[in-house]
């Protein structure tokens, strides 16, 4: 089993009836920067928040999108024959294909299978443990010799609890390492029972002002805080990532309230700074919406630094770019 | 038992970085352009001349010895090690008995052409077409071993079934001569020991009286570069009169160095170097083959630099290193229009490769080892090519130090993987002993350096256009001619396996016909252009009283590489998905397509670039399908035999041959149109490989590379990100070290450049698995908004 055989198994579109069911858009084999060595990333879709600077736009909606990739497409408008609800978009003199009417879609996947181009795309495909485990034995020797293991990201992957737990107690049974990267907004019943099966938990502190975050993320941060105070009670070993996006959380006085956080939870094993990049753009193109940061520049190589330096002062191993 | 003593290793010893005589020596290696020099061809013509009544021995012996008088020889600036191969640096000495006319014909635009331009002045065209090309014509190697193939043999080659341009044009090279015995026992002890060869010799007896030939030829070419080098010493001795003191005591020791070696041992490291570089250099001026390889240097040179390295210093040590790697960087060798093609980039493949096993089964790492790839980061020129060995027992700070070589993005190190090469050498016939001491020729071609003939470029060979002429009933679309045997047209095919046993029966014929031309050429290279100075460094070709190319080593093979694995596996994957298991297509309609090039049918096309498996994604599908197909030209070429009573070897790899040899291949059952370049090596199609290197590597280690004993190769690209930190370090050490636990012959890391990316950014078809990779996120760089992907080469710009 590999994700290339599950991206054109049309069966994988259908929700199955089978338990338990993940729904995923990606299985990224050599993750590089998730958690140490190299990972299998696991993408899951569904999300709590909606940050202004998603990268993975498609991870946001709890269900099935569909996405067109202009540059792929050669026009043979075979979608547009096969669509029952006449959801494929033209421009004005309907001779180009230029989209997909969201409204209109009922996410049927007849023009993804008719599209040999690959223009056109059904994100988001359920996946079953052994199929995970399958995909993940393939790569076990590399994650052995350089000290990776496998990762669930998304998307919010607590958000899909059963799912995740089976997972990762089929990857712990195979004497896999486990991260699990979260943003927390979630009640703590429903994390709690997945955290003993996890060996690393990568998690955001994208503002500490409760009305700021609400601003930026589309929710308050104080059931995120809870939640890392809580877990750090536990001493479970975690790595803070703090996505530095230009103008909306880069402020020292945000940046030394996030240090001090960390400062007083022991178990925070590093910090990863990930300078804002405008990588999702293409990906909300490709969706059919807009960019909510389309003017926002990436941070200065000088900010970069010295936002690393600022944590340096409250965690050992802090790194620009994840590890 | 273990003879190896433990030596400890000091890795600080290769902490140096270029010194300000290496900067300069660098700076001043760039500002030269490639150049014709008529020097040798002028002065081979007329040693020829004059040796038109002695047997070929003597006559190559007395040629030699003349070029070597003859031919101009300077020392430059700061050179610590000297010896030049043609009249400036860089410039390509001719090379007229192998061939000319190719020359002749393309002496105009030779400064004109795309790839590998040599500027000519027009006096030098004026010797050549006055002096040199009316003695040659009818006279060459290539035009003899013409002669010796059939029609059928010729029309193969002509359609781009396969080529052995490399040697019918050219000297063979692809070998590694016995250093260590140059430098323990110098050219005397070999002139010593041809003379005893001939003391024992029957004089009434025929096959002694060739013998003799033979040996007086040896004799003649080794004093010939004993004179050679004293001509250095009489030069520095001259330019130390006019020099600085500083300079004067350096020119000075040269001059000792060049009257001592390579005549007599060496001792000392500066002294081995010099005694190499003679012996490296006379061999690149005897011949023009290519691939003249160094191998084992840490292995071979440790004696000297042991004694010598409290006298010298780590900094002074890596100095001369570093000279010599750039000393090196200069050989060169002007090819043919289309050869430049297949070889582009002024390649010369001296191949150096360091760690490994000893002839013990220990691990031979030393300090040495860590130097010379340290001299690899520091000169950062094409070559010579620097490989490194793994095995078992490979010490953490080898691994680290090739690392981090490979992430500078030379495309070095080559790596190698001794836990296949060992066996695969074994199953060959090589000892044990020396099946541990293996070294690789050229690209990546493994062999025991001092006793082997291994002709390992001996052919490529296009495996697609093989299948091309399965589906076509052996006529040649390309072409419009019947090429092959009638094997049945595709409405014959009921079955998969009908198409596979066509294409097994094209590969019979056309497998044959290649083992049949590599003879002719091997034949004629005994008959015309044995090489005495190269053979007396090569086992036991004394003993024998033979040349190299008459079988006089220990060892003697011939490897026609195979190119095209990922578009035959990915082909005949398509043709067994759509055409027999899911009935989507017939044969003959895809047929129908591909003979239009896809015209008109872009939705059959896209269906097989994308819904098709492929080849190194991990697909057991695909992958099964890949390695069938390549056991199948593996298994033909196995059954022949050469000469020189050596058999045939198969390899995977194509140079960069898979661009010239995909030009002739009409549209593919991959979807790939008609001319695009083939697959490189046993690396997936540029663009199928979407899952990434560790899918990569799986689907690579499924091919059975032991068989492969001529050798494959793998490219693998990285992002500069991916690499980054101790981190990143550990990353590459890790996929490598998979690989080979999984059984992996070769591989070697590009780091993506600026230009790699741009390349990605005009042609996003070949670039369809070129992942962009940040914490928590993946996208296809080819998907990505131009802007964006703008921001990401301007990013590697900094990296890089
Ligand atoms: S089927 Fe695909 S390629 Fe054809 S018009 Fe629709 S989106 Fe474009
Ligand atoms: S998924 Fe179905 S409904 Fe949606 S655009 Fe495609 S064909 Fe139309």
């Amino acid at each position: 089993m590999n994700w290339t055989d599950k991206l054109y198994d049309f069966d994988a579109l259908q929700k199955p009836d089978w338990e338990p069911k993940g729904l995923v858009f990606d299985v990224q084999r050599f993750a590089i920067h998730d958690g140490g060595g190299i990972r299998t990333n696991v993408f899951f879709k569904g999300c709590p928040l909606n940050c202004l600077w998603c990268q993975n736009p498609e991870s946001i909606r709890w269900r099935q999108d569909i996405s067109f990739v202009e540059q792929h497409c050669i026009q043979c408008r075979k979608c547009i024959a096969v669509c029952p609800v006449s959801a494929i978009k033209t421009d004005s003199c309907e001779e180009r294909v230029t989209g997909i009417d969201k409204e209109k879609c009922i996410l049927c996947g007849a023009c993804f299978k008719t599209c040999y181009a690959g223009a056109i795309n059904i994100i988001g495909r359920w996946l079953s443990v052994e199929d995970l485990v399958a995909m993940v034995n393939r790569d076990r020797d590399f994650y052995v010799a350089s000290g990776g293991g496998i990762t669930f990201s998304g998307g919010e992957p607590t958000g899909q609890p059963k799912f995740l737990l089976a997972a990762l107690q089929a990857m712990q049974g195979l004497g896999l390492h486990t991260a699990v990267e979260t943003c927390l907004h979630v009640p703590w019943e429903q994390l709690e029972p997945l955290l003993s099966h996890v060996d690393l938990l990568l998690t955001d502190i994208k503002h500490m002002d409760p009305e700021r975050h609400g601003a930026l993320t589309g929710v308050s941060n104080e059931l995120i805080l809870e939640n890392f105070r809580n877990i750090a009670g536990l001493g479970i070993p975690v790595r803070v990532r703090i996505p530095l996006i230009t103008g909306l959380n880069d402020d020292v006085a945000n940046l030394q309230a996030t240090a001090d956080l960390i400062a007083s939870c022991k178990n925070v094993q590093g910090v990863d700074v990930l300078p804002y990049n405008r990588l999702g753009i293409s990906k909300c193109h490709q969706l059919g919406c807009d960019y909510a940061l389309a003017d926002v520049a990436p941070p200065s190589t000088e900010s970069v630094e010295a936002t690393a330096d600022l944590f340096r002062s409250v965690a050992d191993d802090v790194t620009v770019g994840g590890m | 038992m273990s003879q190896k003593q433990t030596v400890q290793i000091n890795s600080a010893v290769a902490d140096h970085g270029p010194s300000d005589r290496v900067e300069q020596v660098k700076a001043r290696f760039l500002t030269y352009t490639p150049e014709v020099c008529p020097e040798r061809a002028r002065l081979i013509t007329e040693s020829y001349k004059e040796t038109e009544a002695l047997p070929m021995h003597l006559r190559r012996a007395k040629a030699l010895e003349k070029v070597l008088a003859g031919m101009s020889i300077f020392i430059e600036d700061d050179e610590l090690i000297v010896g030049n191969q043609c009249s400036k640096p860089r410039s390509t000495p001719i090379f007229p008995e192998f061939s000319c006319q190719w020359l002749e014909d393309e002496l105009d635009r030779l400064a004109k052409r795309q790839a590998d331009v040599f500027l000519i002045s027009e006096e030098t065209k004026a010797i050549l077409r006055d002096e040199v090309f009316p003695y040659w014509a009818g006279k060459t190697n290539q035009e003899y071993a013409t002669s010796l193939m059939t029609p059928e043999a010729l029309d193969a080659q002509g359609a781009g079934v396969f080529t052995v341009g490399n040697y019918y044009f050219n000297g063979v090279g692809h070998i590694s001569v016995d250093y260590k015995k140059v430098l323990e026992k110098g050219l005397e002890g070999i002139v010593a020991e041809a003379d005893a060869a001939k003391a024992s010799l029957d004089c009434a007896d025929p096959e002694d009286m060739k013998k003799r030939q033979f040996l007086d030829a040896v004799i003649i070419s080794n004093k010939a570069v004993i004179a050679f080098a004293n001509r250095f010493a009489d030069e520095a001795e001259r330019l130390a009169a006019g020099a600085d003191a500083a300079r004067k005591a350096e020119l000075l020791e040269v001059a000792r160095i060049c009257r001592k070696v390579p005549a007599q041992p060496a001792e000392g490291l500066q002294e081995a170097l010099q005694s190499f570089w003679f012996v490296q250099l006379v061999i690149q001026i005897e011949s023009n083959g290519h691939s003249i390889s160094p191998m084992r240097m840490d292995q071979y040179l440790y004696p000297y630099y042991a004694a010598d390295k409290e006298n010298l210093g780590a900094e002074k040590v890596q100095e001369l290193m570093d000279l010599l790697w750039i000393k090196m960087a200069g050989i060169n060798k002007v090819r043919d229009e289309n050869s430049t093609q297949a070889f582009g980039g002024y390649p010369m493949f001296q191949n150096i490769i360091v760690g490994g096993v000893d002839r013990h089964g220990e691990d031979a790492t030393n300090e040495l080892s860590l130097v010379m790839m340290q001299a690899t980061a520091n000169t950062a020129l094409y070559a010579p090519s620097l490989s490194v060995r793994i095995h078992e027992g490979t010490p953490t700070l080898f691994w680290k130090k090739a690392a981090e070589v490979a992430r500078l993005g030379l495309g070095m190190p080559a790596w190698y993987n001794d836990r296949v090469i060992v066996p695969a050498l074994l199953s060959r016939g090589l000892s044990l002993e020396d099946a541990r001491d293996y070294g690789i020729i050229g690209c990546v071609e493994p062999q025991v350096g001092g006793k082997t003939e291994g002709w390992h470029d001996a052919a490529f060979f296009s495996m697609s256009k093989v299948l091309e002429l399965a589906l076509n009933n052996g006529y040649d679309p390309m072409g419009k001619a019947q090429l092959g045997p009638q094997t049945g047209s595709v409405e014959d095919f009921k079955t998969f396996d009908d198409v596979v046993a066509a294409y097994q029966k094209q590969m019979e014929y056309f497998v044959k016909l290649l083992c049949h031309s590599d003879n002719a050429v091997d034949l004629a290279h005994a008959k015309n252009v044995p090489l005495p100075f190269l053979s007396g460094m090569v086992e036991d070709c004394i003993g024998r009283g033979k040349s190299v190319q008459e079988g006089g080593a220990i060892y003697n093979f011939t490897g026609p590489q195979g190119v095209g694995v990922a578009n035959v596996g990915d082909s005949l994957a398509a043709i067994k998905k759509f055409c027999f298991d899911e009935q989507v297509v017939s044969l003959p309609e895809l047929k129908a397509a591909m003979d239009k090039d896809f015209e008109g049918a872009e939705e059959l096309r896209q269906m097989l670039v994308n819904r098709a498996p492929k080849y190194g994604n991990d697909d057991d599908y695909a992958d099964e399908v890949a390695v069938m197909a390549t056991d199948i030209y593996c298994a033909e070429v196995e059954k022949y035999r050469n000469p020189r009573k050596g058999i045939f070897q198969p390899g995977l790899y194509p140079v960069s041959a898979n661009v010239p040899l995909g030009s002739v291949v009409a549209a593919t059952p991959d979807g790939r149109k008609c001319g695009q370049p083939l697959a490189d090596g046993v690396s997936p199609q540029g663009g199928f490989d979407v899952s990434g290197p560790t899918a990569t590597v799986c689907s690579v280690a499924k091919l059975d590379h032991t068989v492969a004993s001529n050798g494959t190769l793998l490219n693998q690209k990285f992002s500069p990100d991916s690499l980054a930190g101790e981190d990143g370090l550990q990353k590459l050490i890790a996929v490598t070290d998979t690989f080979f636990k999984r059984g992996g012959f070769h591989v070697q890391y590009n780091v993506v450049s600026r230009k790699v990316l741009e390349d990605a950014q005009a042609n996003p078809d070949n670039y369809r698995g070129l992942v962009v990779r940040v914490a928590g996120y993946s996208a296809f760089f080819t998907v990505l908004d131009k802007s964006i992907q703008n921001d990401i080469i301007s990013r590697t710009e900094q990296v890089a």
